[in-house]
């Protein structure tokens, strides 16, 4: 089965040069102009990645964005048009995987949605973990906090693996940024510090007082294994 | 005028004025130092007429006695031998001597003899009129009264010590200046405290206006009972609320024209990225346009990203995200571990951490790079120091060097070296620089160019980021 690509755009020439650059590689792309559309195809068939752009007519990207990440765990790029960072920030909040910043290399966004497509793939661990009262079943994508089941999206599970497989060492931006989301040395620290907030919320009793995932300053961030 | 010029005139006239509150307690001052002067000298010019006048009353009235007495006691056959006694029994006040003649004899008091008594009091007598005249005899202020005895050919002189109406006068004017001293400094306070309580509003004002200059754009004055100032704060709250206004559009104009020009860009991207990958179905001629096209789309990309940037800069949107980087792998992963470049790197490099906006950095270094690439031949030596409370990333290159006229204006928008050959070739768009400026500065650092160390001019160059390293405290 091919991959399938959802894309909202309100601007019709975007929307058909993005399309033509996504079927390039082999991508099956459904065009949507507005929120509501994209809402409506998503619910009709969920895609394997969603692409959307934050200036929309009526309900606006960051909207679009919590809807469907509240629909299921599916890889979602932001696409930002402004140089100002709360829209990168705010995307990351609303739910977003990853975001790209106007204009884009064709490459790069092929880049971008594969190595969304391999972290929806493959876990990368098969072996599990347990932390005091945080259990991680990697080859069912499972996460116990107490006994109960927390739902993680595929890249915060990415990130708890990571960290999971490293625990007690030190995993600075630039290790994760790499290892979760396949950038180099440049890629924004902003996504890991978004994620690792998200993650927090989920795996945490007390995200502002994290005992699991803890900040080193200076270097990064690293799963505590003493307690 | 220019500017600067402008501005140093302005600054000159500060510099030769005193503030208006020192202005108004110093007039204030003055005021009250002429009215106490004025004053003083009134009340030490009648006081000492009254003294004088009353002690002149009383010794005259004392000599005259004194004459009637001696007149009354004398014959005419008495002589000089005669006199002691007589005197015995006249009155005696303090301070005061007397000398008499008899014919051509005198009878001298213990200090003083006729040589003393001035001439006109002398010939007044000879005339048969009686005198006095204020004298200074032996350093002290003396009064001379002199009496002809008409009866006889005699003369009484009475001769009244002053001195001690002159220590008097002089405590007053003691008194006096001390009390003129204490009416000018309470004048100044005065002033002091009335300036103070008119200029409140304008220090309100000017804390206001160093609230909006701050980027507190929302500040306004509250309104005045007073009418005057009220109109005050009004023209400024209108001004501020235009500022303010001006500033938004500013904001949203150069976000909106970042959205326009960037639309279209995504557009030719993606189409030229198709174009791209399949570019071997075109043809030779075709293909040669494809590389004019996406070469260009990259430099026109270019210069509008850092025409973005720069607007962000000039409409004070710019901001700066801080985050703990370490050095050495910064310089390694943004030099792509040139191999063609010597490194120079603190000992403790690999540990070291700054506090810097990484994205902005980087694109400084590598503005730095591209330029050494461009017109110096390719950069030779990557130097990083730190001290205290500063960092130095230096950036040399063999170049042909910069002249020091050109030195000052290449961080100017758009200016590129002489020697940096015809405009279109480099690939530059003439802002790589001006960044630069502008990432070093938004870190409250600097940079410059100089002579590579140990180097004459002419021989390359050297490009120093200069940051400080706030917040450090790992």
């Amino acid at each position: 089965m091919s991959v399938r690509i959802l894309t909202v755009e309100d601007d019709e020439r975007i929307r058909t040069a993005v399309s033509l650059a996504l079927q390039e590689e082999g991508w099956e792309v459904e065009e949507t102009s507005n929120g509501e559309d994209a809402l409506a195809s998503f619910s009709r068939q969920p895609s394997d990645v969603v692409l959307i752009d934050i200036m929309l007519p009526g309900i606006d990207g960051f909207e679009v964005c919590r809807k469907i990440r509240r629909l299921g765990d599916v890889p979602i790029v932001m696409v930002t048009a402004r140089s100002d960072s709360h829209d990168v920030v705010a995307g990351l909040e609303a739910g977003a995987d990853d975001y790209l910043r106007k204009p884009f290399d064709s490459k790069e966004l092929a880049a971008r949605v594969r190595a969304l497509l391999r972290r929806s793939k493959t876990i990368g661990a098969t072996s599990n973990f347990s932390f005091d009262q945080l259990e991680i079943i990697a080859d069912e994508g499972l996460v116990r906090v107490n006994g109960k089941e927390v739902h993680l999206t595929r890249t915060e599970f990415k990130l708890l693996i990571e960290l999971a497989t490293n625990s007690g060492k030190v995993l600075s931006r630039e290790d994760l940024l790499e290892r979760v989301w396949g950038y180099d040395y440049f890629g924004d620290s902003r996504l890991v510090d978004v994620h690792v907030r998200r993650l927090r919320t989920k795996v945490e009793m007390d995200p502002a007082n994290p005992r699991y995932v803890v900040t080193v300053r200076g270097m990064g961030y690293k799963l505590q294994t003493q307690f | 005028m220019s500017n600067e010029k402008y501005d140093q005139a302005q600054n000159l006239s500060y510099k030769l004025k005193l503030g208006l509150r020192t202005r108004i307690s110093l007039f204030f001052a003055v005021g009250g130092l002429l009215v106490s002067i004025g004053l003083s000298g009134a009340t030490l010019v009648l006081t000492r007429q009254q003294l004088i006048d009353s002690r002149e009353n009383a010794a005259s009235a004392f000599a005259l006695t004194n004459a009637t007495r001696l007149s009354n006691q004398l014959t005419p056959d008495s002589s000089v031998e005669d006199l002691p006694s007589i005197v015995d029994s006249m009155t005696k006040i303090e301070g005061s001597q007397r000398l008499i003649r008899i014919g051509n004899d005198w009878l001298p008091s213990q200090e003083l003899d006729r040589e003393d008594i001035p001439e006109n009091i002398l010939n007044r007598v000879t005339e048969l009129k009686a005198g006095q005249l204020r004298v200074e005899i032996n350093g002290k202020t003396r009064l001379v009264l002199g009496i002809p005895l008409q009866l006889f050919d005699a003369a009484y002189f009475a001769i009244v010590d002053l001195t001690d109406l002159e220590e008097t006068l002089d405590d007053l004017r003691i008194i006096l200046f001390g009390a003129g001293a204490g009416v000018t400094s309470l004048a100044a306070l005065l002033g002091w405290w009335i300036s103070r309580r008119t200029l409140r509003p304008l220090r309100n004002v000017r804390e206001a206006a160093e609230a909006i200059a701050g980027g507190r754009l929302d500040t306004r004055l509250i309104r005045q009972s007073d009418p005057d100032l009220d109109r005050l704060s009004e023209s400024f709250n209108e001004m501020a609320r235009a500022l303010e206004e001006r500033i938004h559009r500013d904001a949203r104009f150069a976000s909106e024209v970042s959205h326009e020009l960037r639309s279209p860009l995504t557009t030719l991207k993606a189409s030229v990225g198709v174009l791209e990958s399949r570019k071997n179905e075109l043809s030779k001629r075709s293909q040669t346009a494809l590389d004019l096209l996406s070469r260009d789309l990259e430099r026109f990309n270019r210069l509008v990203s850092e025409l973005l940037e720069i607007s962000g800069y000039d409409a004070g949107a710019a901001s700066l995200e801080l985050e703990e980087v370490n050095i050495a792998q910064f310089i390694q992963a943004t030099t792509r571990n040139d191999t063609s470049i010597t490194y120079m790197l603190p000992a403790n490099a690999d540990s070291l951490v700054m506090n810097v906006d990484k994205r902005r950095l980087a694109r400084a270094l590598s503005n730095l790079l591209d330029n050494a690439h461009r017109y110096g031949n390719g950069p030779t030596l990557i130097e990083v120091s730190t001290n205290e409370n500063s960092i130095q990333i230096a950036v040399e290159d063999a170049g042909p060097g910069i002249s020091i006229e050109e030195r000052k204006i290449i961080f100017d928008r758009f200016s590129r070296g002489s020697s940096s050959g015809q405009r279109g070739d480099d690939g530059g768009t003439g802002l790589g620089l001006s960044l630069v400026q502008e990432d070093a500065r938004l870190h409250g650092g600097k940079v410059w160019v100089e002579n590579p160390k140990g180097t004459e001019s002419g021989t390359g160059s050297r490009f120093v980021i200069e940051l400080p390293t706030i917040g450090e405290e790992l």
